[in-house]
């Protein structure tokens, strides 16, 4: 079964670009010229959108550097409490909102000390698997708008990711 | 929103810098983050500029058009006021690429799709219905297999790495349907105002 997932996993983008090529000549379009106008853009892209990246990332940095993290966690827990949430998986639920990268690391260190079988190694992987940086998002997709207003994006995200979080702990409980 | 946000992020870091005596970390922290900005940017550049050109070929010649059409039924109920074709088109293959674990190239298309409906949207300062239902389903889109996660598991000696796929699954359908949920709500409430 996850032999099948992950074959169709590694041919999707290759086969994504065969049908675009074979569409393009198909269709007689100069698909080199086309190729060159697009990258133009998308490189225009790419530097439209870094002084965004270095908002988040500084700021993310901030709070993590400083210790503030460690400070929202001990907040925090007794709310987590109240929803049978095993304690060690409290900094990952925190820091995944806003970093994908430092959150990976976060699920590492929680099943090395857990155990990768273990309720709470297997939770962190299904969380890891399952919810997104929500915070990161955000900045960065609203980062190339000029809305200022994101009205009830926040909320849905937010409720999204702590239903994502609850389903995760509860499924890898009766699992 | 964003204003506020980035703001008390930055000067909660401060603050705690200050409290903790971790000041120095805070400054390298600072420097080092911009430097990983960068860094960032600059993988993303390559592929972003890639998938861009090939999406031009694939718009061009009508393939996208075709795709968008194809999906229309789903596209209609989840985005009822989107009409653009290249901009429906770009959504799905950005959640396309999110299932299939093509993070960065997903980014790419969810990027695009965005600055679409930013145009779509007259450059409002205020998110359209549409816009929040695509963030909404970007940030809970599923993913059907968790490479890097199930890669750490075996790392760690776990008996059997993919035993998260399914809960991941379920745990993803879950958070989506909630999002969804979220967004309907808030839209049928602002549209009897």
């Amino acid at each position: 079964m996850s032999d099948i997932l992950s074959a169709f996993s590694m041919v999707f983008l290759p086969a994504v670009i065969t049908v675009i090529l074979i569409w393009g000549i198909k269709s007689r379009i100069p698909i080199y010229d086309v190729f060159i106008e697009g990258a133009r853009e998308g490189l225009k892209t790419a530097v439209d959108i870094l002084p965004f990246i270095l908002g988040i990332f500084v700021a993310i940095e901030a709070l993590t550097s400083s210790g503030a993290m460690d400070f929202t966690e001990k907040l925090v827990q007794p709310v987590f409490r109240l929803f049978a949430i095993p304690e060690e998986l409290i900094p990952l639920i925190i820091l995944r909102p806003v970093s994908g990268s430092g959150s990976l690391a976060v699920v590492e260190s929680i099943m090395e000390e857990a155990g990768p079988d273990s309720f709470a190694g297997r939770a962190a992987a299904v969380m890891a698997g399952s919810c997104e940086t929500v915070f990161y998002v955000l900045a960065l997709y609203f980062g190339v708008t000029s809305v200022k207003k994101m009205r009830h994006a926040f909320a849905a995200g937010l409720i999204g990711y702590a239903a994502g979080i609850l389903a995760s702990v509860y499924i890898c409980l009766i699992i | 929103m964003m204003n506020y946000i980035w703001g008390a992020m930055l000067l909660f870091g401060i603050m705690f810098s200050l409290i903790g005596g971790k000041a120095s970390e805070f400054t390298e922290g600072l420097m080092n983050s911009s430097t990983e900005a960068l860094q960032f940017i600059l993988g993303l550049a390559g592929i972003m500029a890639v998938w861009s050109g090939l999406m031009k070929i694939a718009e061009k010649s009508g393939l996208i058009s075709g795709i968008s059409k194809a999906a229309g039924p789903l596209m209609r109920f989840l985005f009822p006021e989107e009409k653009n074709r290249s901009t429906i088109a770009m959504m799905i293959m950005s959640f396309t690429a999110n299932i299939f674990g093509a993070g960065n190239s997903a980014t790419v298309f969810s990027l695009k799709a965005m600055e679409l409906l930013d145009e779509e949207n007259g450059h409002s300062p205020y998110a359209s219905n549409t816009m929040c239902m695509f963030i909404a389903l970007s940030m809970s889109m599923i993913q059907l297999v968790p490479v890097t996660i199930m890669k750490i598991r075996s790392d760690l000696g776990s008996a059997s790495p993919e035993d998260i796929i399914l809960p991941s699954i379920g745990a993803g359908l879950i958070s989506m349907i909630v999002s969804v949920w979220v967004c309907r709500i808030f839209e049928r409430r602002q549209s009897h105002v």
